[in-house]
């Protein structure tokens, strides 16, 4: 979202340069809510004013962009030493959501003046609309250059309160009070701030409204950060309130619509998103949500009393057969762990295109790698939208689902440290094989003592300070949930919700939940934490040491040295199972010396400790049926189904094979219905594997029906024939 | 289908003889060039397997156009009407822009002049398998009434090295290519297993697909992806025996009668295949059943 659009700039011919231009008739009739007077100004500087930039402004703010954006470029050819020119330039742009090109114009203009700084203020937009660090630098810095610049102030304000910092947000609109009383988006956040705290906001609200008594925008702005705050709900009604005051607000319309998406409310959604198209917002999140809800119609709809499932079409033979009964275990579970039901289903979406699944979690910060959850829609990746082994779906599913739970539990007053901590716990709680494994940047991230206070943990989530921030908090936070179970028990966690949905802050909670100061806590986190990992963080560059040096002897195939040190090197980094692991190297050194019962503890412990590459798993089943152990095969086979179901058809078969020789018929079933729903090559051969199953498991008629499709492709197929008059004479 | 029946019924009768010729072209580096004669070993092999197989492999320095020229002369003087003749080209093609040339060693193989040669095959029935590069540039000069021509690319376009061979050649090997069990492995059952393997991989690798493999085998019109009674291709191609899976047998004379009602039935079946769209799905799963238990039946007889 962006703030505030509307800057000054001069009716007549004046100095560009000159800094700070007095407030324009027009955009004072536009700020105090006179929309006819605003539109003949604005038409009054198209028809009579000779100096293009002027012109562009008028059209500027007939919202006419491309008339404007020709007469910017006549300006700036007439200018090419204005810094200013560049900046309004670069501002339409940004009201036009071009943040590359307007990015680029303050640049520009940056170079043309140093520390320039409507261009810094430009550049702090821009920062803003990605949650990026520098936004607050930039503000910061134009307020250094021009103190006077209540725009930058006012952008402080938000930029505090999206990192949930009330008490500096508070601060700094009231700093842009004191430098204009009429700084509506600085009252904005006031009144938000009250708003979230469900607190009687009317003294701003009344304000505003004295100002400009049509000033929808403030409670747009109220929406955005219910929004972020994960209050869906409540956000709609404060773009619906901005829309009663502004029918005009295009973006908060698209807004809207995209919310209403997110919550399944598709046809409100829809008309919305297609009168904010209709009347030229044409942003990329309009017309994706548009492309989006077009594409609806390539999915299936799977209802059932406590699910709602969607799958694309090409994918919902195989992906319902682990979706479905997947989400059943994870509502049951979470019903008796969390000690609620539900008052509706889950919808849960499932996304073969990432680009899909994006579109649903755009202009959220640090959110939706894999998985976004909106009330109780949840929306994810297919384990289609990646590579095998790439990500873990039923571990992204119970994630979100927990999130479900959490943010009905406390009706969405819950921190963002909170909330992805209790899913990262119930990852592993729920198998300790899922979940993420210790990365690279969390052992960075503690050897450098990067990681938050418990109580500005949040902000990295929100506006991270390095790269990897956002994965370092969702495993910091992560392991907080986890320490407070062990040491206190889950109930803790649950009284801990309990009183995050009682608007309770993390300091107080921990004072009064668990006893000590919030400093106390990081302490002795940290300890735990640091009895968990710390040999990892310790010994992490001699781990990196030894691996090269054993990635040097396998291909030298030196495989008595792989074996010497291969369990010193797993034990300094146990974690580790991506490519180049020891658990490989070891287990390819023991087969080589043909000791295939060692080959397979080394795999079995790459299984158990979250390895995931489909292949290494597949050659462990191998290693195992033809050892004869086919129960542990088949639950090696059965592991993969839970990150990469898709493309395999013969894995299905093999594990369907397996159980129906374990006389596991219900499994059977299963599998081969998912070699069934993999297109395979011999569709006769599949439908026929699937009938024995069927028979296997008592389900006659579906067994003859499979027979009757096996024989559809193939009528002399003679096992299929005869398991047809057996069942028929029957 | 129906015409396997009648190639059981009358194997060793109607049927000529099989001729399968395999071009294994320039690699360019080492890596394609094992790659490349690799497939060609192994589909020799498969073929060599093959009864009476009349079969000619042409790998790196034997496959030059002047031999191929000549080798394919003699063919004209040796197949008859009744036989198949079917030709592999593996390796790399090209496309510029005009015309098609499978690369082999001294000058290039252009898809006019390897069409010239085929065209004075008195053969009725052929096949071509361009798994080339570029292959589908190849198309409109191949394609010729009673000849399918299959290609790894849709176009010239399709310029990078592709892996539809590999598939093509496994084909040969998989009894779970032959999709409708009947023991022969048709042209179209090959390109459907190895085109369904080649989208998996491209798919699996989440690699962007650069081979796009078509068929075409009506002599008219253009190549298509998905062969179908809809767009009218595959019906030549499904009747293209390109290997035998099981031992073709002599009926006595009352067991002709069971193999008499046994094509009876099914094309019974293959008309109520055709109506299906035409009529309630409860009405076609109920019919289709019935035929299918009186087939079963009847083959049981036929066993015994």
């Amino acid at each position: 979202m962006r703030f505030l659009l509307l800057s000054l700039f001069c009716v007549t011919s004046c100095n560009w340069a000159a800094a700070p231009a007095p407030p324009s008739p027009c955009e004072d009739h536009r700020k105090h809510g006179r929309r006819e007077a605003a539109t003949a100004c604005f038409n009054n500087l198209v028809n009579t004013s000779k100096n293009p930039a002027l012109i562009a402004e008028g059209f500027w703010g007939l919202k006419n962009y491309k008339a404007a954006n020709e007469l910017f470029r006549k300006a700036v050819a007439a200018n090419p030493k204005d810094p200013h020119v560049r900046v309004r330039w670069g501002r339409m742009y940004l009201d036009h959501f071009q943040k590359v090109d307007a990015a680029g114009l303050f640049e520009e203009a940056l170079e043309l003046k140093e520390n320039y700084a409507p261009a810094q203020l430009g550049l702090a937009l821009v920062a803003s609309e990605s949650f990026e660090e520098k936004a607050v630098e930039m503000a910061k810095e134009a307020l250094k250059n021009d103190p006077t610049l209540v725009e930058a102030q006012e952008l402080l304000a938000r930029l505090a309160l999206e990192e949930g910092n009330e008490l500096k947000a508070g601060e700094e609109a009231e700093k842009a009070l004191k430098m204009s009383p009429e700084a509506l988006d600085a009252m904005a956040v006031m009144a938000t701030i009250h708003m979230l705290n469900d607190r009687d906001a009317s003294e701003w609200t009344n304000r505003i409204l004295k100002i400009n008594s049509s000033y929808g925008q403030a409670w747009s702005i109220a929406a955005h950060f219910f929004v972020i705050n994960r209050r869906y709900e409540e956000g709609i009604q404060m773009y619906y309130k901005a829309l009663e005051l502004d029918s005009g607000l295009l973006e908060t319309k698209s807004d809207l619509g995209v919310n209403l998406m997110r919550l399944g409310r598709d046809v409100e959604a829809r008309k919305l998103l297609e009168e904010a198209f209709a009347g030229g917002y044409t942003s990329a999140a309009t017309v994706n949500t548009l492309k989006l809800m077009d594409s609806y119609k390539n999915f299936d709809t799977l209802l059932t009393p406590k699910t709602d499932i969607r799958l694309h079409k090409k994918e919902t033979a195989l992906l319902k057969l682990y979706f479905q009964p997947e989400l059943e275990r994870a509502i049951a579970t979470y019903e008796a762990k969390y000690k609620f039901k539900l008052k509706e289903p889950v919808r849960l979406e499932v996304y073969p295109d990432h680009e899909d699944f994006a579109v649903r979690t755009m202009g959220l910060p640090g959110l939706g790698a894999l998985g976004v959850t909106f009330g109780t829609v949840v929306a994810m990746d297919s384990p289609s939208g990646r590579k095998p082994g790439a990500f873990h779906w039923a571990s992204t599913l119970w994630h979100e689902l927990d999130h479900v739970y959490v943010l009905t539990a406390t009706q969405h007053r819950v921190p963002r440290w909170f909330a992805e901590g209790m899913a990262m716990h119930e990852e592993t709680a729920n198998n300790p094989e899922w979940g993420d494994r210790f990365s690279v940047e969390g052992i960075t991230a503690i050897r450098d003592k990067k990681l938050l206070p418990i109580a500005t943990l949040d902000a990295g989530f929100v506006r991270p300070k390095y790269p990897a921030q956002v994965t370092v908090s969702y495993f910091q936070a992560g392991k907080i949930c986890d320490y407070i179970k062990e040491r206190w028990g889950f109930d803790k966690l649950l009284e801990m919700m309990n009183a995050f949905g009682a608007k309770q802050t993390t300091e107080q909670i921990v004072e009064q939940k668990l006893g000590m100061k919030p400093e106390q806590f990081d302490t002795e986190f940290l300890a735990w934490l640091n009895k968990q990992v710390g040999n990892t963080v310790t010994h992490f560059e001699e781990w990196r040491k030894r691996l090269k040096q054993s990635v040097a002897l396998m291909k030298e195939k030196k495989y008595d040295e792989i074996l010497k040190d291969g369990h010193e090197i797993r034990d300094l980094y146990p974690d580790y199972v991506e490519a180049g692991n020891i658990y490989e190297m070891m287990a390819t050194s023991f087969l080589e010396k043909k000791d295939t019962e060692s080959a397979i503890k080394e795999l079995m412990a790459y299984a158990k400790i979250g390895g995931r590459d489909r292949d290494v798993l597949k050659k462990l089943g191998k290693l195992l049926e033809d050892k004869g152990n086919k129960q542990e095969a088949a639950a090696v086979y059965d592991r993969i189904n839970y990150f990469y179901p898709m493309q395999d058809e013969e894995l299905h078969r093999k594990l369907g094979d397996l159980w129906m020789d374990l006389k596991n018929a219900k499994g059977a079933v299963r599998e081969f219905s998912a070699a069934l729903g993999s297109k395979p090559v011999d569709p006769a051969l599949a439908y026929y594997n699937l009938a024995r199953a069927q028979k296997a498991s008592g389900n006659k008629d579906d067994a003859r029906e499979s027979l009757v499709s096996a024989l559809e492709n193939a009528p002399g197929f003679k096992p299929a024939q005869k398991m047809l008059l057996e069942l028929t004479d029957k | 289908m129906k015409w396997i029946s009648m190639l059981l019924l009358l194997a060793n009768a109607s049927f000529g003889a099989s001729w399968y010729v395999t071009i294994s072209g320039l690699g360019g580096d080492p890596e394609y060039e094992v790659r490349f004669a690799g497939w060609a070993t192994d589909l020799d092999k498969s073929l060599r397997n093959i009864p009476d197989a009349q079969v000619s492999t042409y790998i790196g320095k034997t496959a030059t156009k002047e031999t191929l020229r000549k080798a394919f002369a003699e063919f004209a003087g040796k197949v008859k009407p009744d036989d198949s003749f079917a030709v592999f080209l593996i390796g790399h093609g090209t496309f510029d822009g005009t015309d098609y040339k499978f690369n082999i060693p001294g000058p290039d193989l252009s898809a006019a002049e390897l069409a010239g040669w085929m065209d004075k095959l008195p053969a009725t029935r052929q096949l071509v398998v361009n798994t080339t590069s570029a292959g589908g540039a190849s198309i409109t000069a191949l394609q010729h009434v009673n000849r399918t021509v299959i290609s790894a690319t849709r176009s010239g376009t399709e310029k990078n090295a592709t892996l539809f061979a590999r598939y093509f050649v496994e084909a040969l090997r998989d009894p779970s290519a032959d999709t409708d069990k009947n023991e022969t492995l048709s042209a179209l059952e090959a390109f459907h297993y190895a085109d369904q393997k080649t989208v998996k991989f491209y798919e699996t690798q989440k690699r962007l697909a650069t081979e796009h493999a078509v068929l075409e085998d009506t002599g008219k019109g253009e190549a298509v992806r998905a062969p179908s009674a809809e767009n009218g291709k595959g019906l030549t191609a499904g009747r293209f025996p390109l290997i035998s899976l099981g031992n073709a047998r002599k009926f006595s004379p009352e067991k002709t009668k069971l193999v008499e009602k046994k094509q009876d039935i099914e094309g019974q079946i293959d008309k109520l295949k055709y109506e299906k769209a035409a009529m309630p799905s409860d009405e076609y799963r109920k019919k289709l059943s019935g035929l299918l238990v009186e087939l079963a039946r009847t083959q049981e007889e036929l066993d015994k």
